[in-house]
């Protein structure tokens, strides 16, 4: 109960904030300008109209988690708020995941106002209601949630301009997995290794990008549902270590 | 929180950390399903474009370029449309049009000041849409375009043939852009189109009636798709005039002109029309006319009367009488005169080429060409029994640099590539054609092929302003032998 009350205290703060507000009017802007891109042809056009969509909520999604992820901490220690909270009978692992909480539902909010926005306009230009994107939308905000985890848990001991950059690097690295992946078949062993370390070990946010598929319905894969249930599994656990880690390390530090 | 409880958390970590390795290896296999054929984020796009891929982005990345190569389109720039072209391949390998459209770029609008298309550019687009193929091999449209390519640009009709089959073989996006609807029925008639361009005539006959029927299926399930249903009469059309075709090619000639006033059809099993006036003479001047056409190829006439069936239409054997003089009359300046019994219409391919070239089949794509390689090739018209005209190389020294010292020019002419009004004489594999000095027959296709084609080997010093000797001419079978060994070694 006590998480669940910081969750909503969170939340209401972060929906005040302006400047995740802008950033959604400007990704809701910018997806119902998609379909001026229609000079193109009608598969052309249909396509760029999909992966712009979707583009748009995982760019505006990404600012939106890290900007909330990497402030919602150390805000709470700048302003000392964190002391009346910490002095009630609150522990500190149900700050840490109240936290969390309150920043992932911040996220929902925002990716699903993006998201009912892009399936509306393509629902709107393609004259039918396609379900199948709601799968991109999904996936996007699993891979939101690892990424908040991430953040909350550098945001336990970085100041918020290197959790940024942390945040911000890990998630480029994290989206090479196809690089990874290549890699951890070449000849040289010391390649092999360091590719299976990164491959394997840091969060891979590659595995969430099922915009092939959404946006050519003709590439097929072997079986997308099970695909998109072990992303989110995978989320869940990754995000679970992350937090888990977070606990431990604000557990120790002193504020 | 106590000591206990923070070690438990902490050695909780190593368990759901190796659960997570173990999903990210069953999740593998999947990604690069989804990925297949996709190039890394960083190959070859300029810094403003590199941050999307990096953020997993590449779609949208692909179509913001395609986006901007539109812009190069309309306003010109061609050559800034290529390097697009293969990023946006690179990023999202399933994007056909891209495919589709930078194929028909590298294959048609690189042109000479005359308009001429820079040949040299086919391998790369005939390798660039054998990749896109490779990339969907699900659906039909990529390997249509190839056989359009080979039937259209190249003449090439068994690869365009094999695309075309291959094609049909697909299938077509549905309503919701999935690959399971069938292959539109142009693939279909392609198909029937090539097999006839190869001679291969009952197969395209068997293509046509497949067709008809598929057709004539759908309309009875939709009787008020009048689309399908003009679909279907071209069907009908096409499989009656093919058959006609055979029937007054090669078994009793069709009076064309009287058949076309009657238009009464005709039986799709045997070609003939059914109305019997339209193969038979009808005057005396008919028959003598006939007559003398034998007479004047030297062969004995059959027995013909008035009410008779004519013989068939490709006999007499026709000589075409072929014979083409060429002359450098400045620098890279070729003056072409030449003389072709075939009818008004028919068009004669001139060629000029290294000794070194040979058609390349590209392994990987690349845009890059040999620049020092020259190949040029131009189409004359027959007009009154003469082809010929001026073409001049010198203000193009980038497509043709004459830097081989041997140079081979073609003249050639393939009946299976010509009009069907010109075929009408000769039949499909120019079966009725007859030269005294450059008939060629290509049996490497079966059924075999005859040719008309004159080659000389001529010096670059020639090719610079000076005459060409009929010594030059080199015999059909030795240019054939060269062309079929390797080229020497760069």
């Amino acid at each position: 109960m006590v998480t669940l009350a910081i969750a909503k205290q969170t939340l209401e703060d972060m929906l005040r904030r302006k400047i995740l507000l802008v950033l959604l009017i400007i990704a809701v802007g910018m997806i119902a300008l998609g379909p001026s891109v229609g000079f193109l042809s009608p598969r052309e056009s249909s396509a760029v109209l999909r992966s712009l969509g979707l583009a748009v909520i995982l760019l505006a999604g990404l600012l939106i988690t890290i900007l909330s992820g990497i402030q919602v901490i150390p805000t709470e220690i700048e302003r000392r708020t964190i002391y009346t909270v910490l002095s009630k009978p609150v522990q500190r692992y149900e700050f840490v995941l109240g936290k969390f909480l309150g920043g992932i539902f911040t996220v929902f909010v925002m990716i699903a106002a993006m998201g009912l926005v892009f399936l509306l306009v393509l629902a709107w230009q393609e004259k039918r209601f396609d379900p199948e994107m709601l799968k991109g939308v999904v996936l996007t905000f699993f891979q939101m949630t690892l990424l908040g985890a991430l953040a909350i848990f550098f945001s336990t001991f970085a100041t918020p301009v290197v959790n940024f950059f942390l945040s911000f690097g890990l998630f480029i690295v994290g989206n090479l997995s196809s690089v990874t992946d290549s890699l951890i078949s070449n000849k040289n062993p010391a390649t092999r290794i360091m590719a299976s370390a990164v491959h394997y070990i840091i969060p891979n946010f590659g595995n969430f990008n099922l915009q092939n598929k959404l946006i050519h319905p003709s590439v097929e894969i072997s079986n997308a549902n099970v695909f998109i249930v072990q992303n989110i599994v995978y989320a869940v656990i990754y995000s679970a270590v992350l937090l888990l880690l977070a606990i431990l390390v604000f557990d120790k530090r002193e504020v | 929180m106590k000591a206990s409880t923070r070690r438990n958390l902490g050695l909780a970590v190593i368990p759901l950390l190796i659960a997570t390795m173990f999903l990210q290896a069953a999740i593998d296999p999947s990604v690069r399903e989804i990925n297949k054929g996709q190039k890394t984020a960083f190959q070859g796009l300029s810094g403003e474009f590199v941050l999307g891929p990096l953020l997993g982005l590449q779609q949208a990345v692909a179509g913001l370029l395609w986006v901007r190569a539109d812009e190069f389109f309309h306003s010109g720039d061609y050559d800034a449309i290529l390097p697009i072209v293969r990023m946006v391949t690179w990023l999202d390998p399933h994007q056909l049009d891209v495919y589709i459209t930078g194929a028909w770029h590298l294959a048609y609008n690189f042109t000479d000041s005359s308009e001429r298309s820079d040949r040299r550019y086919i391998p790369a687009s005939q390798r660039l849409l054998e990749e896109g193929d490779a990339n969907n091999p699900e659906i039909y449209d990529i390997a249509f375009e190839l056989g359009w390519q080979n039937s259209d640009k190249i003449k090439d009709f068994a690869r365009a043939e094999y695309w075309y089959r291959k094609a049909s073989t697909r299938h077509g996006a549905d309503e919701r852009g999935q690959a399971k609807a069938p292959v539109p029925m142009f693939v279909w008639h392609q198909l029937a189109h090539s097999l006839a361009r190869l001679g291969r005539l009952e197969e395209s006959v068997d293509i046509w009636k497949k067709a008809l029927a598929m057709s004539e299926d759908f309309v009875k399930k939709n009787p008020t798709d009048f689309s399908r249903r003009n679909v279907r009469d071209s069907e009908v059309h096409n499989l009656e005039l093919t058959q006609k075709r055979i029937f007054s090619r090669y078994k009793h000639e069709l009076d064309w002109e009287v058949d076309a006033k009657v238009g009464k059809g005709v039986n799709r099993e045997t070609g003939e029309p059914l109305s019997r006036d339209t193969f038979v003479f009808v005057t005396g001047s008919e028959v003598s006319q006939k007559q003398s056409a034998y007479a004047k190829a030297g062969l004995s006439a059959p027995a013909m009367a008035v009410g008779a069936p004519r013989p068939p239409a490709i006999e007499p054997t026709w000589n075409t009488a072929f014979d083409a003089r060429p002359l450098f009359t400045a620098p890279k300046v070729l003056e072409v005169k030449g003389r072709f019994n075939v009818g008004d219409g028919a068009r004669v391919t001139v060629r000029l080429h290294d000794d070194s070239y040979r058609t390349a089949q590209l392994k990987e794509f690349t845009f890059d060409i040999n620049q020092d390689q020259t190949l040029m090739l131009d189409q004359h018209s027959v007009r009154a029994g003469t082809f010929g005209r001026k073409i001049d190389m010198s203000k193009d020294p980038k497509m043709y640099s004459f830097k081989s010292n041997i140079y081979y020019l073609v003249f050639e002419f393939n009946p299976r590539a010509t009009s069907p009004f010109i075929q009408d004489r000769f039949g499909w594999s120019g079966e009725g054609m007859a030269d005294p000095k450059y008939l060629w027959t290509d049996s490497s296709l079966q059924p075999e092929v005859r040719w008309i084609r004159k080659v000389y080997r001529i010096t670059r010093e020639q090719v610079f302003g000076g005459s060409i000797p009929e010594s030059a001419v080199v015999s059909n079978e030795e240019y054939a032998r060269v062309m079929a060994e390797p080229g020497p070694a760069k």
